[in-house]
């Protein structure tokens, strides 16, 4: 199964015990319900969860369990409105770890499987790599072993072990961390924080906090699939001030070239 | 000078020699030899596949079902012809399409039994398949398919037993009719519902896909069943005669209408009033990067064939027709599951990424068959032919003589 660890020391756990309790959990209650909010805010896009998850979890070269999506007009160039504003968001994306996932109920194995916890997984012991799960997940957020695996280096990376040929796999919530009561690896791992992980059952998690205090949504609500990952959207606008910007701007140029 | 040859001539090719005309000789070792090339090509190449992954193959992560699926739909569809001329004419009491039912039934079997095989190479881990039977997930469509083709499949060999009776036992026949029915619309429509009931792909989740593939199964399985007895008649002594041909292009008429019916009121209804992603994958068809297939489907596959049909009643152009229409219904089956794939709901750049070493990310991923997937083709070709070769060798030449030809 993927989720068994190798034995390896994970980079957090080489660290001092003050740098580790920042991957701490912060709240868990009885019976956890684990989720995810991402501050759209906050997120540069700078693809470091995305790199961090691939070694963690010993995602093969030209694999991606998470990625950082542009929404733009295309994937360096903003989009721009009709009065010369500009607007550059990403989206974080990985597994929405569903609480009506698609991809369970079509598994014809019942490989894909949601623990107690809320987190939805594949067992690659029972994976006959059918791939009707990529094709029931709205989100396009599952890989699939297409051949044999490649590493940037020969022995490998992560904490878990590799998964099988001709087996789909995904995210799996950092599920061998969070028994160590450990957050994923692409919230610590985040330069800008703008990854909040917590207990969706304890309402005094940040995450709870966060996502009554801010304005959540999630992805693509209408296929009524109940995701435990939100986005906060950005509360200020950008585009507006970047109207104002370029016009103080061209003012300025203006007035220079006049005097 | 084969495996097959050998079976086939060994195992009682008693009294047929006499009836044989031109399937002895030299025409027949060609054939044979056809058929083994293929089905070594194809056993060949998904033993490599199988050794080397998936990755031989031209799928991607975007692009997850390919040519296999494809080539699936299109079986399944096909399977439909032994119904309508076996069950749909005993409980229509037309006694009409009696000499070619078990023709039509060889070629339901065949087309079943290639279906299901043009799974396993399709799957990561063919090895693994068996945990389909040992813990089926009820919920998965994919489990209900495998059960109502399993069954299909022994309708089929049932109903063949039941018609080299001799006499054909009237009674048997007509309950395998009522029980084969249901069976056999289960089978499209759960097929369909493989697709018809994800959330993620908006151009499959419609309430009309199994509709949709209960008429384009019956075009194509009448259409299989028109081009397969021509051929026959050709290479053999069989013979047809031109009552089955007209009564068969009669059915078929009927079919493409409904087809072409339920075609024209999907798309005009997503065209005009569809979900805005629904109507995105639409267009992949309409004007995207499908639209020169689509438009072929539509033009050459259907009315082209549907005008062929209304204005000419000669065998020779039925028979041109049919091969059309079968075309026409593989094209779709390409439109219906790319249409989906091509599109995913979250485009957003930089897209999905490819899945292999060095593959870039793809927003819109483009597809083509490997030469592995082709050769894996070529072997269920070889596998649909080699089964109807026997069936027709031990099932339809032995009892012509006994059927009357209305011509």
């Amino acid at each position: 199964m993927s989720t068994e660890p190798t034995g390896r020391v994970s980079p957090i756990e080489a660290l001092s015990p003050a740098s580790r309790a920042y991957g701490t959990i912060d709240v868990r209650s009885e019976h956890p319900r684990w989720g995810m909010a991402v501050d759209l805010e906050r997120c540069v896009g700078c693809w470091s969860c995305a790199v961090i998850c691939k070694s963690e979890n010993a995602v093969p070269l030209g694999m991606w369990w998470n990625r950082i999506l542009t929404d733009g007009a295309a994937l360096d160039t903003p989009s721009s409105d009709d009065r010369g504003g500009h607007d550059l968001h990403w989206v974080p994306l990985a597994c929405q770890h569903c609480d009506d996932a698609p991809c369970q109920k079509v598994c014809p194995t019942s490989a894909t499987w949601t623990n107690a916890e809320g987190v939805v997984l594949v067992n690659q012991d029972d994976c006959i790599g059918c791939r009707y799960c990529m094709a029931a997940c709205p989100y396009g957020v599952r890989v699939f072993n297409w051949g044999d695996s490649e590493y940037p280096v020969p022995e490998g990376t992560g904490m878990v072990a590799p998964r099988p040929v001709g087996s789909v796999e995904k995210c799996t919530l950092c599920v061998h961390r969070l028994a160590e009561n450990q957050v994923p690896s692409c919230v610590w791992s985040c330069p800008a924080q703008a990854r909040i992980f917590g207990d969706l059952e304890a309402p005094e998690s940040r995450l709870v906090q966060m996502l009554e205090s801010r304005n959540p949504t999630i992805l693509l609500e209408e296929k009524g699939t109940h995701p435990k990952v939100s986005y906060l959207q950005p509360r200020r606008r950008r585009p507006l001030l970047a109207v104002a910007a370029a016009t103080e701007i061209e003012t300025e140029i203006d007035s220079g070239e006049g005097s | 000078m084969s495996t097959i040859d050998a079976v086939v001539s060994g195992a009682g090719g008693v009294g047929l020699a006499a009836r044989e005309g031109r399937r002895s000789g030299r025409g027949w070792n060609v054939w044979v030899g056809l058929l083994v090339t293929g089905l070594v090509i194809g056993f060949g190449s998904f033993v490599y596949q199988w050794s080397a992954g998936l990755t031989v193959t031209g799928l991607s992560n975007t692009i997850t079902w390919g040519l296999y699926i494809v080539a699936f739909m299109f079986l399944v569809g096909i399977s439909a012809g032994g119904l309508i001329v076996v069950a749909g004419a005993e409980l229509a009491g037309t006694h009409r399409f009696e000499h070619v039912n078990r023709l039509a039934v060889v070629c339901s079997v065949a087309a079943v039994a290639t279906a299901a095989g043009t799974i396993l190479p399709d799957l990561g881990r063919p090895q693994m398949a068996w945990k389909m039977l040992v813990q089926p997930h009820l919920t998965s469509p994919l489990v209900w398919d495998m059960a109502v083709l399993s069954l299909y499949l022994v309708i089929g060999v049932v109903d063949l037993w039941i018609l080299t009776r001799r006499p054909v036992p009237a009674k048997s026949l007509r309950v395998m009719a009522i029980v084969s029915l249901p069976v056999a619309i289960l089978v499209h429509s759960v097929t369909a519902w493989i697709f018809g009931l994800l959330v993620a792909r908006p151009f499959w989740n419609t309430p009309l896909l199994a509709p949709l593939f209960i008429s384009s199964a019956l075009v194509s399985g009448t259409a299989l069943v028109i081009a397969t007895a021509a051929i026959v008649e050709r290479l053999t002594n069989f013979v047809v005669g031109g009552a089955v041909y007209r009564g068969l292009r009669r059915l078929l008429l009927w079919f493409v209408a409904a087809d072409a019916f339920l075609l024209f009121t999907e798309v005009m209804t997503t065209f005009v009033s569809g979900e805005p992603d629904h109507r995105e994958q639409l267009d992949v068809l309409l004007t995207g990067r499908l639209a020169p297939v689509f438009w072929a489907e539509v033009t050459i596959g259907l009315l082209l064939p549907a005008m062929i049909l209304v204005f000419t009643n000669t065998r020779r152009w039925i028979v041109t027709a049919s091969v059309l229409l079968l075309a026409g219904v593989f094209a779709k089956r390409i439109n219906i599951l790319f249409a989906a794939e091509f599109d995913p709901l979250v485009g957003l750049a930089p897209g999905i990424p490819g899945g292999r070493p060095g593959q870039p990310f793809r927003p819109d991923e483009i597809y083509l068959p490997s030469w592995v997937e082709l050769g894996v083709l070529t072997g269920m070709v070889a596998f649909f032919c080699t089964i109807v070769t026997i069936g027709v060798r031990y099932a339809v030449l032995p009892h012509q003589d006994e059927d009357p030809v209305l011509d």
